[in-house]
């Protein structure tokens, strides 16, 4: 018993109610998934093993593949766009003395807004009839009179604009916490050597906050994989799977075409995916990496 | 005095507490809708619990695809509401091979369900042999129109194609959209425009072979019939001008549309009719509806689609099934009160299928209505029926017929491939006994 009274102990009587609930509302249905992926299970009824039947149907699915190429567009798009922006306001901010707050609240605000909300904004924005489009319309200008959502060359974009406009606020903020553990005598020694802005930005800032940067690199990595709120509300995938994700044709084969096994395999491939990427993030850590 | 208010005061409330407890609670899962749920409490459920003393009913409305998720879990789990409304037959094939609906086949024969129902919609709920689910609602696919707009034009109503086609270019020419529509919020709209394609142009006797495993889906008839779609759709625009117009437009949208002459037409269920009513109906300009038009030889007559909206089982493990099926018995055996809460709706909802003369039509609803319960009872009645997607296909190729339409509308396939891989679906759907039930052709 005295085990349970040891001091090392404490801390997991802190651990297990987190732990309990976790077991219970990721872990069993982790595992259930695992076991139903080589099933033929269609949600009711009985459940067939049917071997590696479905992860030889998954090879031969091109839209599961569009969804795979999309979801490595998103990736791409959000360690670019969002990170830039972000990167580049949140060192330009450090450099306002009066309104600080102003901007950093009205970048984070749309953060702060649930999923849904942000979506009903942009929907009724590029509406062709409610939105710009139609407000340009009525004055004689064809600008944005279809909706990029409903184009098959531009959906994904449009989706991954809307996400990313959302998203960027939060990586000004961790950007910028970062920033401010620089220490200033490194940027005073620079201006004393006459280094430039932009300089001083490449030299001095980007290396001390890597710890910070490379963290969020490897969030975005990882939160692109499920990524299927902004898709499922704005598109549904569509249109003709343009803007098609890995987890919302998961939930499509699930909860449309009630294929319960199928699409477990696909969450399996997406469990066994961020796996890698969260192993590779490791391996790097321990070859010397500041991560 | 105070002394005897008191007293018969305890009186009710005592007689009303034994009465309700001596009452057993039958739930029900509906969908919900704000505008329907009030008429659902006052006409179906307080109707049915001031109508006898053995049970309470208790419908619980709910978000629809929240709804099926949850009553799917809690079905799985042996529980769930003790009546189970489905969107359709595809949705009572699963829970009946789950085991988990009630064979109805003993009450029918004792309560005579069959006689005093449609037989078509009677067989849509019957598997392997043994009747599972009776239809909450039946509906179908009607063209409506701005009978004003028309008139003004000197327009003809069209019945053809070649009439179709003239009258669009007319329409487009004074710069209106053909037809309001669209799938915003609702992805498998889509498959209401394949059904009439797939009905008017290659015939409901070709549907009907290629459901039943006669024909194949990638029968030339078919093929010709979604090329025709997509030359609508896509070259024409004919739904809200352009096919991503139509992809961006929702249900309040293409009502405003056609209710404010952005469209001349609409292509639409009879679900509409309460908020077509209360749309154009409240303008000033007039609507009338028509049966699709005809798009081949094919299919020279008139055709009504038949089709399934919702249905009601009862649960196997449920808690009072004495009960739900009391509540059903009611249903069926209470012509004139589920015709006055299908009146509220403009016969758009709790159409349930029971057998009616014209005496039974209501004459305070909308005339374009009345009109349409005659017709489509008499075109019907002759045989002239076409089959719903929603109601006939298995759950995997009615998927298919709207998720992957859009990739033939976008190019990325052709109407060939697209019914090979359909094909595919149904042979699969076929061995593996997940068909649909159909009634048969005469």
């Amino acid at each position: 018993m005295k085990i349970f009274s040891n001091k090392n102990f404490v801390a997991w009587y802190f651990v297990f109610p987190v732990a309990f609930i976790h077991l219970f509302v990721i872990g069993i249905p982790s595992l259930a998934s695992l076991a139903l992926c080589l099933t033929d299970w269609r949600g009711l009824g009985e459940i067939n093993y049917i071997g590696f039947e479905n992860f030889i149907e998954l090879f031969d699915d091109r839209y599961l593949k569009k969804a795979i190429i999309n979801n490595v567009i998103w990736t791409i798009a959000f360690l670019t766009v969002p990170v830039g922006i972000a990167l580049t306001c949140a060192y330009l901010l450090t450099g306002i003395k009066r309104g600080q707050m102003f901007f950093r609240l009205a970048f984070f605000f749309p953060y702060m807004l649930a999923s849904v909300i942000n979506c009903q904004i942009w929907k009724y924005l590029f509406h062709p009839i409610h939105g710009l489009g139609g407000f340009f319309e009525r004055i004689g200008w064809d600008f944005l009179a279809v909706s990029p959502f409903t184009m098959k060359s531009t959906s994904l974009f449009a989706v991954a604009f809307v996400d990313g406009w959302h998203f960027w606020g939060f990586l000004v903020v961790i950007y910028l916490t970062g920033m401010y553990q620089v220490d200033n005598h490194l940027y005073e020694a620079a201006d004393i050597e006459g280094a430039t802005k932009f300089q001083k930005f490449r030299y001095i800032t980007l290396p001390m906050i890597r710890p910070v940067f490379v963290f969020s690199i490897m969030i975005i990595i990882i939160w692109s994989v499920p990524v299927f709120d902004y898709v499922y509300i704005l598109t549904g995938g569509g249109p003709a799977y343009s803007s098609e994700v890995i987890a919302n044709y998961m939930y499509s084969q699930a909860f449309e075409r009630f294929d319960v096994g199928y699409s477990s395999a696909i969450g399996t491939l997406m469990f066994f995916y961020v796996m890698i990427i969260v192993a590779l993030f490791g391996l790097f850590r321990k070859a010397g990496w500041d991560i | 005095m105070i002394r005897t208010i008191i007293s018969f005061a305890s009186v009710i409330i005592l007689s009303t507490s034994f009465s309700a407890l001596a009452k057993t609670k039958v739930t029900w899962s509906m969908e919900s809708n704000a505008d329907r749920d009030p008429i659902m409490i006052e006409k179906l459920q307080n109707a049915y619990n001031n109508s006898q003393d053995n049970h309470e009913l208790v419908i619980e409305f709910e978000d629809n695809e929240t709804r099926l998720t949850s009553m799917r879990t809690a079905m799985i789990g042996g529980m769930g509401p003790d009546i189970v409304e489905t969107p359709g037959p595809s949705y009572v094939k699963e829970y009946h091979a789950a085991g988990m609906l009630e064979n109805l086949d003993s009450y029918a024969a004792e309560f005579g369900w069959k006689d005093k129902m449609i037989p078509w919609a009677y067989s849509s709920g019957v598997f392997e042999g043994s009747l599972y689910a009776i239809p909450k609602t039946h509906e179908s696919m009607v063209m409506l129109y701005n009978k004003t707009l028309f008139e003004e034009n000197n327009w003809k109503v069209p019945t053809t194609l070649e009439e179709l086609e003239d009258v669009a270019g007319k329409i487009k020419a004074k710069g209106m959209n053909v037809f309001s529509y669209g799938s915003d919020g609702w992805q498998p709209t889509h498959e209401h425009l394949v059904g009439i394609y797939l009905n008017n142009y290659a015939g409901p006797q070709a549907v009907y072979e290629a459901i039943i495993g006669e024909r194949e889906w990638t029968d030339p008839v078919f093929v010709e019939a979604l090329e025709l779609l997509k030359k609508h759709m896509v070259d024409e625009g004919y739904w809200s001008g352009s096919l991503e117009n139509y992809y961006a437009i929702g249900w309040d949208d293409f009502h405003a549309q056609f209710a404010n002459r952005g469209a001349a037409m609409m292509t639409i269920g009879t679900w509409t009719f309460q908020a077509t009513q209360l749309g154009i109906g409240a303008s000033d300009d007039e609507w009338g509806w028509a049966p699709l038009p005809s798009l081949s030889s094919q299919s020279p007559d008139p055709n009504f689609m038949i089709a399934i909206g919702t249905t009601m089982s009862v649960n196997a493990n449920g808690k009072n099934k004495d009960g739900a099926i009391d509540v059903l018995n009611w249903i069926m055996s209470n012509k004139d009160k589920v015709l006055d809460i299908a009146k509220d709706f403009q016969f758009g909802e709790m159409v349930v299928p029971l057998t009616l003369s014209s005496s039974d039509i209501p004459t305070d609803i909308a005339p374009q209505v009345q009109d349409y319960l005659s017709e489509y009872a008499r075109i019907t009645g002759e045989g002239n029926y076409g089959y719903c997607t929603w109601t006939f296909w298995p759950a995997d190729p009615g998927v298919h017929i709207w998720k992957d339409m859009e990739v033939v509308w976008a190019g990325d396939i052709s109407v060939e491939d697209f019914l090979y891989d359909h094909q595919k679906m149904w042979d699969k759907a076929r061995k593996n006994g997940d068909t649909l039930p159909v009634p048969l052709r005469n």
